[in-house]
């Protein structure tokens, strides 16, 4: 009974992982940059949500429909004004690692606004059901999580049929296969780029609101999940959406499972172990292949 | 000397004559035109990630040697007057041990206190044993400090494994006094030197204690998750549950096991992250009849622990923490060891350290007798245990440990009753 509660604890937070790594993997997918500010997004994401929901009072779900959009438009406009003039110059250029180190750079910045304007405090949104639990016979698994894993699955779903049948997601995963060969059939791909970007970071915002009920914000929080997001999407295959979720929860199941057998610490390095090991094996993670989009 | 120099003396000659003229005119030519100044130092990380701690360390001196000052200084020395020169450490051990040179000798100071972090504490005590200056450590904790043989080191603070030790007495007496026969033990701790610390002595203290430790669980401090840490405590379910954390990390932990409901006899926090008083703003109810540990609360039952806490408060806006009050009652000692001293002479103010028996004045906020061993170690260095409870529905800290310095009127609650 105890290890259902451990599998059920490890399957919500997994799920919650690959949400956070949709984004990684979409914008990866399509525009082959690497995001280091996706931690630092989502730690935007969840300032705002959590403020929101401080002047609001409103649940923090509901709340997603301000800050998704919100969020959309700041990657939209971040990609418009920030990443693309550097994607431009390096546009001959083979591996733009420009870009790599100017999202790094973005994240210190994002970062260090957040601690001037917010503050360094620890704050975590105290909603009616942040301390319930659910109880399925003897397994227990907090209301918060549960919610977190649904959410996560539901907006994983919705974001794979919407890439497979809307004429915008057709023409990401166009791009993303071949940029010049999607130029060439008439996609604008500045405009898909921007909009990848924006899509990468509102998925954040999905995020945010799915965790402020149960996790604190500070303007390190986005450290906290940003290597096990890069981890998560790696193995899962990168660019890949269902791999995203796949990665989440083997990455969850380990961490749950795992330490109820051996301290937590060893739990973290088995972590990397098993991601070292699946590079070894699959270099490219379970669902990666270069045209699966 | 040039020509241009000498003019500028002569400038400053005249400039001497007329001030004094007009000092002498408004004083009555008292004999104390010039008092003395006893010049001391204080490394503190003023600036980096702990500099608010250093900050309210700064304060807490400033408040006490205003207070000697405005009393009359040092009596014995005519009257002299405290002055303190503050150097930064940035918490970091090299700066501590370079600024430690600079106070002795470009500063010349008579005397260091400081520092905060046992780090810097560590090294810097080193520099002043070798210039023989006396070093008066009042706020850090680690055992070694005072181990090493030093003869210039006084150290006001507890031990850190005295922590643990009272620790473990408390959860003995409470055992007995509630007949809650306790067996085992799980020790729950973030994986640096900090928590392995505290596990080390541990376990030297649990077991001659006749507790079996069931369960040892280190977690980095930065864990994205620590529910599996909570259900493992879940299935072990030992009597006891003592932690080591951080603020954001003992918080995730309070709050999991309110979810998880689980219920062990208690759980004994280690300071830190319990102390802090973002822990409390998190965890939320969570956190309620979790014991912790300390040397002092706002609400001691001490003498001069109200007034002086008001005081600050008044003074700076917020309150005192166990280790302002550390450097406030410093002074105090140091002032009354310079009183007995009659001299700033290093061997004579050694041998006055050495010799202090302090049973009176504003020390009484933290110790009733404050005294040293040969070691330099405060052989009294008080010990709280409080608890979190409600009070008209807000969550305050309650000293309820040992008896004669809990908050009157305060109830323990054991064994823990589970989230309501």
């Amino acid at each position: 009974m105890g290890f259902f509660s451990v599998v059920a604890n490890g399957l919500s937070m997994g799920c919650i992982y690959g949400l956070i790594a949709l984004g990684l993997t979409l914008i990866f997918g399509i525009m082959k940059i690497i995001n280091f500010a996706q931690g630092a997004l989502l730690m935007l994401s969840m300032m705002i949500s959590y403020w929101l929901w401080v002047a609001t009072g409103l649940s923090p779900y509901i709340l997603v429909v301000i800050v998704a959009p919100v969020m959309f438009v700041v990657g939209y406009v971040s990609e418009r004004f920030l990443i693309k003039p550097v994607l431009d110059a390096q546009k001959d250029v083979r591996e733009p690692v420009s870009v790599l180190l100017l999202t790094a750079a973005f994240a210190i910045v994002l970062e260090n606004l957040c601690l001037m304007v917010f503050g360094a405090d620890y704050v975590m949104a105290k909603t009616s059901f942040s301390t319930q639990t659910l109880a399925l016979g003897s397994v227990t698994v907090s209301a918060a999580r549960f919610y977190g894993l649904l959410i996560a699955l539901v907006v994983a779903a919705v974001f794979y049929m919407f890439l497979k049948y809307t004429q915008t997601g057709r023409n990401l995963r166009a791009t993303g296969q071949d940029r010049n060969a999607a130029s060439l059939m008439g996609i604008d791909i500045t405009k898909t780029y921007a909009i990848a970007f924006g899509i990468g970071t509102a998925l954040l915002a999905v995020a945010a609101v799915a965790l402020i009920p149960f996790y604190y914000v500070h303007p390190s929080v986005g450290a906290v999940f940003m290597t096990k997001a890069f981890i998560v999407v790696v193995l899962g295959g990168l660019g890949s959406v269902p791999g995203a979720i796949l990665g989440g929860v083997i990455i969850g199941l380990i961490e749950s499972i795992a330490a109820q057998y051996m301290t937590a610490t060893l739990t973290a390095m088995l972590v990397y172990a098993v991601f070292l090991v699946v590079l070894f094996i699959k270099p490219t993670g379970i669902f990666g292949s270069p045209y699966e989009w | 000397m040039s020509f241009k120099n000498k003019r500028y003396l002569g400038l400053l000659l005249a400039l001497v004559m007329m001030l004094s003229l007009v000092a002498g005119c408004g004083g009555g030519g008292t004999e104390k035109a010039a008092v003395k100044e006893i010049k001391m130092g204080t490394i503190l990380p003023l600036s980096g990630s702990a500099a608010p701690l250093g900050k309210i360390g700064q304060q807490a001196r400033d408040m006490a040697i205003e207070e000697i000052n405005a009393a009359g200084g040092i009596k014995s020395m005519d009257g002299a007057q405290l002055k303190m020169v503050y150097a930064d450490s940035k918490g970091d051990p090299a700066t501590g041990v370079s600024e430690a040179e600079r106070l002795i000798t470009q500063e010349e100071v008579k005397l260091i206190t400081g520092c905060y972090q046992s780090g810097v504490a560590m090294p810097s005590t080193e520099v002043a044993e070798r210039y023989q200056i006396p070093y008066f450590v009042d706020v850090p904790s680690e055992d070694k400090i005072t181990e090493r043989g030093f003869k210039y080191i006084f150290r006001l603070a507890e031990k850190t494994s005295w922590r643990n030790k009272a620790q473990t007495e408390f959860i003995t007496e409470m055992s007995k006094k509630y007949n809650t026969p306790i067996k085992t033990v799980g020790l729950i701790y973030e994986n640096t030197a900090w928590g392995q610390g505290a596990v080390a002595n541990w376990e030297k203290f649990l077991p001659a204690a006749g507790y079996q430790i069931v369960m040892k669980e280190p977690y980095p401090a930065n864990s994205s998750d620590l529910t599996p840490v909570v259900l493992k405590a879940k299935q072990l379910n030992p009597d006891v549950i003592m932690m080591v954390s951080y603020v954001s990390d003992a918080a995730l932990l309070t709050k999991t096991f309110a979810e998880q409901k689980v219920t062990p006899k208690a759980f004994i926090g280690t300071s830190g992250g319990f102390a802090d008083p973002t822990y409390y703003n998190l965890a939320g109810d969570a956190c309620e009849n979790f014991f912790d540990i300390s040397t002092w609360e706002p609400d001691v039952n001490r003498p001069n622990s109200k007034e002086t806490n008001e005081k600050f408060k008044q003074k700076y806006g917020y309150a005192m923490n166990a280790e302002a009050v550390k450097a406030y009652v410093g002074m105090y000692v140091i002032a009354d060891t310079l009183e007995r001293a009659g001299s700033t002479d290093p061997e004579k103010l050694r041998a006055a350290f050495a010799a202090t028996d302090l049973k009176s004045g504003p020390a009484q906020m933290y110790a009733s007798e404050t005294k040293f061993d040969e070691t330099g170690q405060m052989v009294n260095a008080p010990i709280v245990i409080c608890q979190y409870q409600k009070v008209n529905g807000k969550m305050e800290r309650i000293t309820v440990y040992p008896q004669a310095e809990a908050r009157p009127g305060s109830q323990i609650v054991w064994p823990y009753p589970g989230v309501k």
